[in-house]
């Protein structure tokens, strides 16, 4: 018995549904589509979870108010609370899940939602009033750090068991050991206060105090050399770490038979190390550096602290002492967005970088 | 691409390298200021958290602290905790009216705000309008004042609501005094809504509390010598300017004060650059000493606190009047002091709830004989200890009849290096002595709520407080983190303030609330003896130690610091010396 024809409508519709299907299910194979996809869903569990842990901080923003005015002002708690009560715009009584609700149904419309504790401001002006500092200090730190380390790295595996070798191997041991706010503090007090190379005093916030906000050679200056110290500090305190991952990564592809036979057939060196050695030993570093420049955004607490920077870090240490959840969650949103995209990014790179690891060969 | 990456970063080392070597243009100082700069600190936020609202958090007492808010609007009077006495700022006149139903200011009539206007008595009654409708000064959220009002251009009168107060006089001389015209019609609605008789619960009273809260204005007017803008706020110091329109405009000699941003981390070295000249910020002893060896003074003063050692009595043995008295015979407070803050703090003498340097004044010499001064003697601690069942187990520990050893928890704050400093040189103490306590440390908000939730077994947390009352600084530990100052259902400490108590029934939350009321300081007196009888007998906390103020002071850069037996140098930071003598003219730049 042959098949039955199908009605020509029903068999358009399935024609169509097929196509729909075929379309789909090439989105969904599609590396980028998933990646995405995951990305949105980590996103989502971050901020849930920072939503949740949050709120499980012992004292909450009204209570840090009300310790502050029975310490510093000597307040029976009852008046503390009456002083503090209408201050700020949050009900530590609400529903945990009525405040989710809330803040996911603002996050939805792009609303950050607004400070807790600092009058009302939005947290988004707050985010692009910091974030700058950070992503110019730190990001200008990652830079150098990374390309001082990769060089060196490279050197150092190429001419391993030297002098040279063995002094940076060192070095850079010293600088992966040493905490950062540790150098942070030998830089202020041996080279500010015992040798007397700067005046510390000159060298601490984001910009000279005195000088007018604006695009001209001062201020940029100004600019350059506030950050000196806290993109030396991140320099001295990360560019170990590059060196040994370069140098360890070099001398593996060095022993690849491909550089054997590169050698064999009498290619330059300097192709050598920079076509075939570089270009390989770099691709375990790319990833990390990816995943570094997301981090970037949540800048250095420390560092920023030390040196009064006006960067997020610094910020996002004063909110959490104030228990801001608006802010503390916008700041970590905006970071975890940062370090998410910035592994998409990674992976995305990776396989550009090397198609071998490209999923399922595309 | 290599190249463009190279030229970018030799770009940057250039630029960086050009900067260190240049130098700021200065800016042009106001006309006819004196000269000279203080170099002081402060860890204010910066805009738009930071504004000018001086009824709101976020606000002036925020961002000025209680010291350098004073320099830029002027408190009514200035107080002296040496002589108990106060000297004249913006008011000329002071006091209870006759039938001490009312307290009264009289205004000096030669004071103006920065912008040249009159300093009057409508000032005075739109700033308690603005305070009482947010709740914002004590007298109101405590319920001494019920009225504030105008008698002429230049007096104020305070009605009280109830008993007139020593307590109340110190927070209306100590409250600084805003500008009506700052804050545009709000201070005249906040009187029409007062005199309209609304509630303060009520929706328009709650509407215009946020609505003053959220107001910002435009510009401080300042009845101090020294004013502000946003724009002279930044990320590394805010600078107060000089203003020529007040009374003490003439007498200061600085034409700046340069606050420096951020707290101790950031603040130690630049007081040790020399670009902090006074520092009110809390140092460990090690870097006092890098201080001291760097030639910068330390000034000692007092910063009328402590850590105790806090029971809950909830946990046996604790609960045993004894055991108490064993564990404050038991520790060297001295030395408890001395790992708890170096050479900036001393050892608890009196053991009374009230700070010694205070016992003097707030106690009859009677009473004061009468405290048991609980001196180091761990015999008498161990006697103690046996006479209510405990003895040594073949292990040294102590333990009771049934063979329980005196065991615990000692939570303590992390963060606070005094703190876990004195927490752990009181466990090592008493498991020498033959207890069994093990140290834990948490954060300090966790510390700080789970001592008000009764969640611990020991702990630590600050007793006494900065006041020249007896009722204020019985307050810590006993009432603060005691149920009767909780809420909730919190139980903190759980020690029953009712009870017998040589045969009567007293209420120990009540006395201490009343202990300063009224305006007799002999009744008042008495008052606070009982009580600090009753405590050194119960040892509710063992008050280990009083931690004093050791201040950066560089003589290098300032002048005209008192010295070090000055009397002034009693006052605690709610009072600081520097409010006077900047304002007076006696700190001056060195040279």
């Amino acid at each position: 018995m042959g098949a039955v024809p199908l009605p020509v409508s029903m068999s358009k519709n399935m024609g169509l549904w097929s196509q729909v299907k075929k379309v789909l299910g090439g989105v969904y194979k599609s590396y980028t589509f998933r990646v995405t996809i995951q990305g949105f869903l980590t996103l989502w569990v971050v901020t849930t979870c920072t939503f949740y842990m949050i709120r499980k901080m012992p004292n909450n923003p009204i209570q840090v108010k009300i310790e502050e005015f029975q310490t510093k002002q000597n307040l029976p708690y009852e008046e503390a609370r009456a002083k503090v009560a209408g201050l700020y715009d949050y009900d530590p009584d609400a529903p945990f899940i009525e405040q989710y609700m809330d803040y996911m149904g603002d996050l939805a419309h792009g609303n950050l939602g607004k400070s807790i504790t600092t009058g009302r401001t939005p947290v988004s002006q707050q985010i692009t009033k910091y974030l700058p500092w950070t992503l110019f200090a730190v990001g200008m730190g990652l830079l150098i750090s990374f390309v001082m380390g990769v060089l060196a790295g490279a050197a150092m595996a190429y001419w391993r068991g030297s002098v040279f070798d063995n002094v940076m191997t060192a070095f850079a041991s010293i600088s992966y050991g040493i905490p950062d706010f540790v150098i942070a503090f030998m830089i202020l007090l041996i080279g500010g206060i015992q040798l007397e190379i700067f005046k510390v005093g000159d060298y601490i916030g984001g910009v000279d105090p005195q000088l007018k906000a604006g695009f001209n050679p001062d201020y940029i200056q100004s600019l350059f050399k506030h950050a000196l110290l806290p993109v030396t500090t991140y320099v001295l305190a990360s560019v170990g770490g590059w060196m040994l991952t370069m140098k360890s990564s070099t001398i593996s592809t060095l022993g690849e038979d491909y550089i054997t036979v590169a050698h064999a057939r009498g290619l330059s060196q300097r192709r050598i190390l920079f076509g075939y050695v570089g270009r390989n030993a770099m691709l375990p570093l790319m990833t990390r550096l990816a995943i570094s420049v997301g981090f970037i955004l949540s800048g250095s607490i420390i560092i920023e602290t030390i040196f009064i920077y006006p960067g997020l870090g610094k910020y996002l240490f004063e909110m959490i002492g104030r228990r801001d959840y608006t802010t503390i969650q916008g700041i970590f949103l905006v970071t975890s967005a940062a370090v998410v995209v910035s592994n998409i990014l990674a992976d995305l790179l990776f396989g550009v970088l090397d198609p071998r690891v490209r999923v399922g060969g595309k | 691409m290599k190249r463009y990456l190279l030229l970018l970063v030799a770009f940057i080392l250039v630029f960086s390298a050009v900067g260190t070597f240049s130098t700021a243009k200065p800016v042009a100082k106001a006309q006819d200021a004196p000269s000279g700069t203080f170099l002081g600190t402060w860890p204010y936020t910066l805009p738009p958290d930071h504004h000018l609202n001086g009824f709101d958090a976020s606000g002036l007492d925020t961002n000025l602290g209680v010291i350098y808010r004073q320099i830029v609007e002027l408190t009514p009077a200035f107080y002296m905790w040496a002589t108990n006495e106060y000297v004249p700022m913006l008011a000329t006149e002071w006091g209870f009216t006759d039938d001490n139903t009312a307290y009264y200011i009289k205004l000096r009539e030669d004071a103006h705000w920065s912008d040249g206007s009159a300093i009057t008595a409508d000032d005075v009654v739109a700033t308690y309008a603005l305070a009482r409708i947010t709740n914002y000064f004590s007298v109101f959220s405590a319920g001494y004042v019920s009225d504030v009002v105008k008698v002429d251009d230049y007096t104020v009168k305070f009605i009280f609501a109830g008993e007139p107060s020593l307590v109340a006089e110190r927070a209306i001389l100590k409250s600084s005094i805003s500008a009506a015209a700052s804050y545009g019609d709000l201070p005249q609605r906040a009187l029409d809504l007062i005199a309209s008789g609304a509630a303060s619960d009520s929706e328009e009273w709650t509407a215009l509390k946020t609505e003053i809260t959220e107001f910002r204005p435009a510009q401080l007017l300042a009845s101090g010598p020294y004013t502000y803008s946003l724009d002279d706020v930044s990320d590394t110091y805010m600078t107060l300017r000089w203003q020529p329109n007040s009374i003490f405009s003439d007498s200061v000699k600085f034409g700046e004060i340069r606050l420096w941003a951020g707290e101790t981390e950031a603040t130690t070295p630049l007081v040790l650059s020399g670009d902090i000249a006074h520092s009110t910020n809390v140092y460990p002893p090690s870097t006092q000493q890098a201080f001291a060896d760097a030639g910068i003074r330390l000034l000692i003063m007092p910063r009328m606190y402590g850590p105790a050692l806090l029971f809950n009595y909830d946990v046996y043995p604790f609960n045993i009047k004894e055991v108490r008295q064993a564990i404050a015979y038991l520790i060297d407070r001295e030395q408890s002091a001395f790992l708890t803050n170096g050479l900036g703090a001393t050892g608890t003498v009196y053991m009374c709830g009230l700070l010694d340097s205070s016992v003097p004044t707030l106690l009859n010499q009677a009473d004061i004989d009468a405290l048991n001064h609980y001196e180091l003697n761990r015999d008498k601690a161990a006697e103690l200890l046996q006479s209510v069942g405990f003895s040594k187990n073949s292990d040294g520990k102590w333990a009771d009849a049934d063979g329980k050893v005196i065991a615990a928890e000692y939570k303590f704050p992390a963060e606070f290096a005094d703190f876990s400093a004195a927490a752990q040189d009181a466990v090592d103490q008493m498991n020498q002595f033959g207890f069994d306590i093990t140290p834990v440390s948490t954060p300090w908000q966790q510390t700080a709520q789970d001592i008000r939730d009764g969640n611990f077994e020991l702990s630590v947390w600050s007793w006494a407080a900065g006041s020249p009352f007896a009722s204020r600084q019985f307050f810590g530990p006993i009432q603060r983190f005691n149920y009767v100052g909780l809420t909730d259902g919190q139980k903190g400490m759980d020690f029953p303030m009712e009870f017998d108590y040589n045969g009567t029934t007293i209420n120990l939350d009540q006395m201490i609330k009343d202990a300063s009321n009224g305006l007799d300081l002999e009744v008042q007196k008495q008052r606070a003896g009982e009580i600090a009888k009753i405590i050194n007998d119960l040892m509710p906390f063992i008050p280990l130690n009083v931690i004093l103020s050791t201040e950066p002071w560089n003589e290098n850069l300032l002048s005209g610091a008192p010295a070090d037996d000055d009397p002034i140098l009693q006052n605690p930071s709610a009072d600081h010396f520097i409010v006077l003598y900047l304002l007076n003219g006696t700190i001056a730049p060195a040279n």
